[in-house]
């Protein structure tokens, strides 16, 4: 794009340049995430006491991961987590998108409305959630007595906790689905679908034969955001339930964040980190494939 | 797609369209109401339109605005989120340009925009750990000035991705003719560009203010006292009091209303951001 012709002076000149524009924010990340990765790296090869180096202990930490019961529960409660929301908000978000993808008044005031949830704080949803899901007369009770339910124990069963960090974190994201799925859908070429129209397609047909195939590539996307986002999940189920009742909340960034700020056992927490981002980085290698031809236009 | 709408499906659609705009907002009225709400009322069921069904009340706001910890919390949280997004701009924007207008290498400026993206995957988890340790070294726990670096850092692909976007779509020659009169490359971006960008670097800015006033992970390790800021107020401090639910009403409120004023300022460029550039919307 920028074609860069050395004998133009100019261009010369935006060779040394253009180190000058582009050197701070390499330089800030290598700083901030590549060093403090290795820096965990190192970290987790030692044994912590009182929170300060105690000796080195080689791969134990990495052992400890396959036989500690906790980090098991923290991995099985986030994988539920991500599985379950994952699959709700990209059905439901999706569907709305289609279901709304037309002509009509107040599109403009639907998006504003539905950007709203995606930046409320999270960990001011969880707190909100506490009398949303209160078990006496909280609102979400009352409306399930009005349709003739009985009272759900949200936060004091292990169960019914797990579904309402889910109920959060829907009503945070499935929005985001609709807004991203809309603005797709809304940038899929009209005269497509008036050809099917004129050939006689039925609206299952073109939805099928067009829409899909032209929105694969998008949804791919928006399922390999929500997924990276999902596994951090920590500030719902922190700020909700404390990971409780039990540990049946207690998904695994909090279980790590435990281990390390509360039990001061850094070099474990930090293993727990790499296993973590080892598990995330395997679902982007095996989802990027998938979205490749949507950023192919950056790689001119 | 654009087929006529018969009237059986304009209802379902308005049905629909009307239950997701209830399920969306009910969270927020809830929590005004009851920040509103004198205590006894709030225990009262069938108390949801103020003046007709309950007398509203400021006092929760007013005591609560008045509590020392949550004033010094608003500000630092106004002053980590401004921090980091003034920061996470003026790399942000300065990279953009370089990765919209220069080559670096053969397939440098792909990788270089892989490499941004990328900081959006790593779970904040994995380096809260070293942080916490290198901070404690550096004597920068419970010090905003720590949050403003860590926020700038995690807010930094949202410039970079957007803006480079921007720019490219403008085009070359106004920088080209700006050089033939004489202008340096920097005085090309600073004089020619950047006005031209003004609106999106402004929105990007928004965003990573908001995005920093929501961060919780980072805030709640590294802050024990006078740097905390509103996310951390709010977390798990009724458990042990027993809910009030007027108090959570009001912080609730607090916490959430910048970065919802903030998205709707932004709201453009928010489908950009949160695809990482790949929908336009």
């Amino acid at each position: 794009m920028a074609a860069t012709d050395s004998t133009k002076p100019q261009a010369r000149r935006a060779d040394r340049t253009k180190y000058w524009f582009l050197g701070p924010a390499v330089i800030w990340i290598l700083v901030f995430t590549i060093f403090p990765l290795l820096y965990a790296l190192y970290t987790s090869f030692f044994s912590f006491r009182f929170g300060r180096i105690n000796q080195f202990v080689g791969l134990a930490n990495f052992g400890r991961l396959f036989t500690d019961a906790n980090l098991h529960n923290g991995l099985r409660v986030t994988l539920t987590f991500v599985i379950v929301t994952v699959t709700i908000e990209m059905l439901a978000g999706f569907g709305l998108a289609l279901l709304l993808n037309r002509e009509m008044r107040g599109k403009n005031i639907l998006r504003a409305i539905m950007i709203l949830p995606l930046f409320a704080t999270p960990v001011a949803m969880g707190y909100l959630g506490i009398t949303l899901f209160y078990e006496i007369n909280g609102p979400v009770n009352e409306l399930i007595r009005a349709f003739g339910g009985t009272d759900i124990p949200w936060l004091s069963n292990p169960f019914w906790a797990q579904v309402a960090i889910i109920l959060i974190d829907i009503w945070q994201w499935t929005p985001f689905v609709f807004l991203v799925s809309l603005a797709a859908l809304q940038g899929l070429p009209a005269d497509l679908f008036e050809a099917a129209e004129v050939d006689g397609a039925s609206g299952w047909q073109s939805f099928r034969r067009i829409t899909l195939p032209l929105m694969t590539p998008v949804l791919w996307l928006i399922l390999l955001l929500r997924m990276v986002e999902a596994f951090k999940v920590f500030d719902i189920p922190t700020s909700l339930t404390l990971g409780g009742p039990g540990r049946a909340t207690e998904v695994y960034s909090l279980f790590t964040y435990r281990t390390a700020l509360r039990f001061f056992d850094h070099g474990y927490a930090a293993a727990q980190g790499f296993l973590l981002l080892v598990i995330v980085s395997l679902i982007v290698a095996l989802l990027f494939g998938q979205i490749r031809s949507i950023y192919q236009e950056e790689r001119g | 797609m654009r087929r006529k709408t018969s009237p059986v499906q304009s209802i379902i659609i308005g049905v629909v369209m009307f239950v997701a705009l209830l399920w969306v907002l009910f969270p927020f009225y809830w929590a005004f109401l009851n920040s509103i709400k004198k205590p006894a009322d709030t225990f009262r069921a069938g108390a949801w339109v103020p003046f007709l069904q309950f007398q509203p009340t400021l006092e929760h706001w007013i005591s609560e605005l008045s509590i020392i910890e949550i004033r010094q919390a608003l500000l630092n949280s106004t002053i980590i989120s401004l921090g980091a997004a003034t920061l996470s701009v003026l790399l942000g924007t300065a990279a953009a340009y370089a990765l919209a207008r220069f080559r670096f290498g053969k397939s440098g400026n792909a990788n270089f925009t892989t490499w941004f993206i990328s900081q959006r995957i790593l779970p904040p988890v994995v380096v809260v750990i070293p942080f916490f340790l290198i901070m404690r070294q550096l004597q920068l726990l419970d010090n905003v000035f720590s949050l403003v670096l860590l926020n700038a850092t995690f807010t930094l692909p949202f410039p970079v991705i957007i803006l480079s976007q921007m720019i490219r779509e403008l085009p070359q020659e106004l920088e080209e003719a700006a050089y033939v009169d004489g202008a340096t490359v920097f005085q090309g971006f600073t004089r020619v560009v950047l006005p031209l960008i003004l609106p999106g670097l402004v929105a990007t800015w928004i965003i990573c203010m908001a995005f920093s006033w929501n961060e919780f992970l980072f805030a709640l390790s590294l802050t024990t006292k006078s740097a905390i800021p509103m996310p951390v107020i709010i977390a798990g401090a009724e458990h042990t009091r027993g809910v009030q639910f007027w108090f959570v009403g009001v912080r609730v409120m607090l916490t959430m209303l910048p970065p919802i004023v903030f998205a709707l300022l932004a709201q453009r460029y928010i489908i950009r951001g949160l695809t990482l550039g790949a929908v336009k919307g």
